[in-house]
C-alpha cells in the first residue's frame, strides 16, 4: 500500500513492514532475566518441592520393575502352557497400551509447545519424560515383529498377522503391495526413528534449558514441534494401520488412526493426572500445580477420555453398520459373539457414559484424589479397549486355541507392561526437576486461574 | 433468587408484591446507592455489605475489578445444572420422536433392511436436539438469570449513576432485600465510606 505524505515531494515513505517471524517485542533478554530472578526468589520453586531426590521411591521402583519383568516372564510361560497366539495378543495389548501413553505424551508436549501454551507449563516435564520412554514400547514392538518374522520363516505363516501366509487369497494378493514383510520393516524403522528423534530431542532440549537458561531453546523446540505434529499424525495413523487394523487384513476403516490417537491422548492425560496426584498428595509441587491446573487437565481428560473416544468409536461403527459391507462388518461380527459382546457393552457404558457423567462435574476435576481415581479408571479402559481390538483376532478361524483357564495371561501381560513403564517413569522423574524451571512462560503458569 | 420468581418477573399478569417502602411521591423505593472514589474503596465496602448479610445488591464499576466476586460473596451460577437438565430432556425428546415414528406409529417402511427402532440412526438427531436444547437453555437461562431483556432500569433515573460508566464506583442495595431498612442500610453505606447516598425511585 502506498501512503501519500503530507508534504509530498515525489518520494514515498514505505509503510513500516510488519514484524517478521522471530522479531518483535515478544520477549527480550532483559525481560527474561527479570523473570528468572523473580522465579529464583519464589519460595514455591525451591528444594524438594520441585525436585525429587535421586533415591525417591527407590524401593517401589525396584518392586515395580521386578513385578513387570516377572509378569512378562509369566506371559511367556502362558505361550508355552496355553497358546502362543493368545500370549502374543496379550503381550501386544500391553505394548500398545504403553505405546499409547508415550505417543499421547509426545503429542501433548508438541502441541503445548507449538501453540505456545501458558497454563500447562508445569505439566510439561512429566509429558516429556513419558514421551522420552518411548524406547520401551518400541522394544516391545521389535519383539512382536521378530516373533512374526521367525514364525513366518519357520512355519510359513504369522502368529497374529494373518496376511503373513504362503497361501494368499485374491484379496490379499491385491493388497500385497502394501502388506508385505519387507515394507513393514521399512515403515516400522521410519516410525521408530521419527518418534525417538522427536521425543528424545525435545526432552534433551528442555533439560538443557533447565541447566543453561537459554531462552532460545523454547523457540527451537516450538519449531521442531510444529512439523513434528504433522509427522506424528501420519506415523501414528499408519502405525495403527500396520499393527492393529491389519490384524484382520480384510477390514479397513479410515477412522482407525484417529481411534488409536484418541486412546493415546487419553492415556497420556490419565498417566499425567495420576503422577501429579501422587506428587501432590506426598506434599510436592505445593503452589505450583494447583486446583486451577487440575481443572483444565480434567477438562482435557473429560474431552478425550469420554467424548472424543465415543465420537470416534461411534462414527466408525455407525458407517459400517449402515453400509453393511461384509468385509467391514466382519470386524464387528467377531466382537458380537463368543463372549466379546459383553466387553463391547462394557466399553460403551464404562468408557463413555460413566466417565461422562462423573467427569462433567467441576468438583471431581478439581479434586486431587477423585481426578486420580478417574484417571486410573480410564487407563484400565484403555487396556480393555485394546484388548477388544486385539484379542478377538487370536480366535479367528481357530478352534478355541487357548482353553478356558487362560484369562490370567491377559492380566499378567497388561500388569507387567504398565508396571515396567511405571518403574522407568519414576526413575526418569527423579532424575530431573519436576517442572521446566527456566521456561519463559513459567511465571504466568503459576498464576493460572479459571474464572468459570 | 428462585427460578419461580425469575419466571414470574417476565409475566406482567403476575402482580408484583406490595412495596414495603414508598417515597413521599408515593413511588416504590428501588433502593439506595452510594458512591466510592477508588476500586479499593468499593472492594472493601463490598466485603462489609456481604458480611452484613445482604443478598440483593450490586457493585457498579466502569471496568471489571479482579476478585470482586469473592468480595461480594457471589455464589456460582446454577446455569450449568439448568443447561444439563434441559439438554438431557432434549436428547430424550429426540429419541422419543424418532422411536415413536419408526417403531410404534408407522412400521411399514423398512430402510435398508434395518430393524425398526434401531438406535444407531437415531444418535445424530438425539445428539443434535440435545445440543440445541442445551444451547437454548444456556442463552435464555443466562438472560433470565440476569434479569434481561428489560426496557429500563430504575437506576437509570439517577444522573449520577451514569457516572459509573466513566470513572465512578457505586454500590446499590435494593429495597426488596430482606435485610433492607432505610435507616440501617443508609448507616451501613455511610460506615463503609460511601458518599452522596441517594434514594432511587421505581417509576413502575
Amino acid at each position: 500500500m502506498i501512503r501519500i505524505e503530507k508534504n509530498y515531494d515525489g518520494t514515498v515513505t514505505p509503510a513500516p513492514s510488519p514484524a517478521k517471524h522471530g522479531e518483535g517485542p515478544v520477549m527480550t533478554d532483559d525481560l527474561y532475566e527479570k523473570r528468572l530472578a523473580a522465579l529464583a526468589a519464589n519460595p514455591a520453586l525451591q528444594g524438594e518441592n520441585v525436585r525429587l531426590p535421586e533415591s525417591a521411591g527407590a524401593g517401589i521402583r525396584g518392586g515395580l520393575a521386578v513385578v513387570g519383568v516377572g509378569c512378562l516372564a509369566l506371559t511367556a510361560l502362558g505361550a508355552v502352557v496355553h497358546s502362543p497366539t493368545h500370549a502374543l495378543a496379550s503381550f501386544e495389548v500391553a505394548v500398545f497400551t504403553v505405546l499409547a501413553i508415550c505417543l499421547g505424551s509426545l503429542f501433548f508436549t508438541m502441541l503445548f509447545q507449538a501453540i505456545n501454551a501458558y497454563w500447562p507449563v508445569t505439566f510439561r516435564r512429566q509429558l516429556e519424560q513419558a514421551a522420552g520412554l518411548i524406547w520401551l514400547p518400541l522394544l516391545g514392538m521389535v519383539a512382536v515383529v521378530l516373533i512374526e518374522l521367525f514364525s513366518s520363516l519357520f512355519t510359513g505363516h504369522g502368529v497374529l498377522f494373518q496376511w503373513l501366509t504362503e497361501d494368499p487369497g485374491y484379496l490379499l494378493e491385491k493388497k500385497s503391495g502394501y502388506l508385505n514383510l519387507g515394507f513393514l520393516l521399512v515403515r516400522f524403522a521410519i516410525y521408530a526413528g521419527i518418534w525417538l528423534f522427536l521425543a528424545r530431542s525435545i526432552l534433551s532440549m528442555s533439560l538443557e534449558q533447565d541447566a543453561t537458561g537459554n531462552r532460545m531453546l523454547t523457540r527451537a523446540i516450538r519449531r521442531r514441534a510444529s512439523w513434528g505434529i504433522l509427522a506424528f499424525a501420519l506415523t501414528v495413523a499408519f502405525a495403527s494401520f500396520d499393527f492393529l487394523m491389519s490384524l484382520d487384513f480384510r477390514f479397513f476403516s479410515t477412522m482407525w488412526g484417529v481411534y488409536f490417537f484418541a486412546g493415546a491422548a487419553m492415556s497420556a492425560l490419565a498417566v499425567t493426572t495420576i503422577t501429579f496426584s501422587v506428587l501432590r498428595l506426598t506434599g510436592r509441587l505445593t503452589g505450583i500445580v494447583t486446583d486451577e491446573h487440575y481443572h483444565d487437565l480434567g477438562k482435557l481428560l473429560f474431552a478425550f477420555g469420554a467424548c472424543f473416544w465415543a465420537y470416534i468409536a461411534f462414527s466408525q461403527y455407525f458407517l459400517i453398520w449402515y453400509s453393511n459391507i461384509p468385509e467391514e462388518t466382519a470386524y464387528y461380527v467377531y466382537r458380537q459373539e463368543g463372549g466379546w459382546q459383553v466387553l463391547s457393552m462394557i466399553l460403551v457404558i464404562g468408557h463413555f457414559i460413566i466417565p461422562f457423567m462423573i467427569l462433567i462435574s467441576r468438583k471431581v476435576k478439581r479434586n486431587v484424589l477423585l481426578a486420580a481415581v478417574m484417571a486410573a479408571y480410564l487407563l484400565i479402559f484403555q487396556v480393555l479397549d485394546l484388548t477388544w481390538i486385539i484379542r478377538p483376532m487370536a480366535y479367528v478361524g481357530v478352534e478355541n486355541p487357548a482353553g478356558p483357564g487362560s484369562w490370567w495371561i491377559d492380566v499378567v501381560a497388561s500388569v507387567g507392561g504398565l508396571a515396567l513403564f511405571a518403574s522407568f517413569l519414576m526413575r526418569a522423574l527423579a532424575s530431573a526437576p519436576l517442572i521446566p524451571m527456566k521456561d519463559p512462560r513459567l511465571a504466568t503458569t503459576l498464576e493460572h486461574k479459571n474464572y468459570v | 433468587m428462585s427460578i419461580v420468581q425469575t419466571v414470574a418477573d417476565y409475566l406482567p399478569i403476575v402482580p408484583k408484591p406490595r412495596p414495603k417502602y414508598v417515597t413521599e411521591n408515593g413511588k416504590r423505593v428501588h433502593g439506595l446507592i452510594a458512591e466510592y472514589d477508588t476500586p479499593a474503596d468499593v472492594y472493601h465496602a463490598a466485603e462489609k455489605i456481604r458480611d452484613a448479610g445482604y443478598k440483593k445488591w450490586d457493585v457498579h464499576s466502569p471496568f471489571p475489578i479482579h476478585g470482586i466476586e469473592e468480595a461480594m460473596g457471589v455464589k456460582r451460577t446454577i446455569l450449568p445444572y439448568i443447561v444439563f437438565k434441559v439438554g438431557l430432556g432434549g436428547a430424550f425428546g429426540g429419541w422419543l420422536l424418532q422411536y415413536w415414528i419408526t417403531a410404534v406409529d408407522y412400521t411399514g417402511f423398512t430402510v435398508q433392511g434395518k430393524p425398526y427402532g434401531a438406535w444407531e440412526p437415531f444418535t445424530m438427531i438425539i445428539f443434535e436436539l440435545g445440543v440445541l436444547h442445551a444451547a437454548f437453555a444456556a442463552l435464555i437461562g443466562m438472560l433470565m438469570l440476569n434479569g434481561l431483556p428489560r426496557w429500563n432500569h430504575p437506576l437509570f433515573s439517577s444522573d449520577r449513576f451514569l457516572g459509573t460508566s466513566q470513572g465512578k464506583f457505586m454500590i446499590g442495595i435494593e429495597a426488596t432485600d430482606k435485610s433492607f431498612d432505610p435507616e440501617a442500610s443508609r448507616a451501613l453505606l455511610e460506615s463503609t465510606g460511601g458518599n452522596d447516598i441517594e434514594i432511587i425511585e421505581d417509576d413502575d
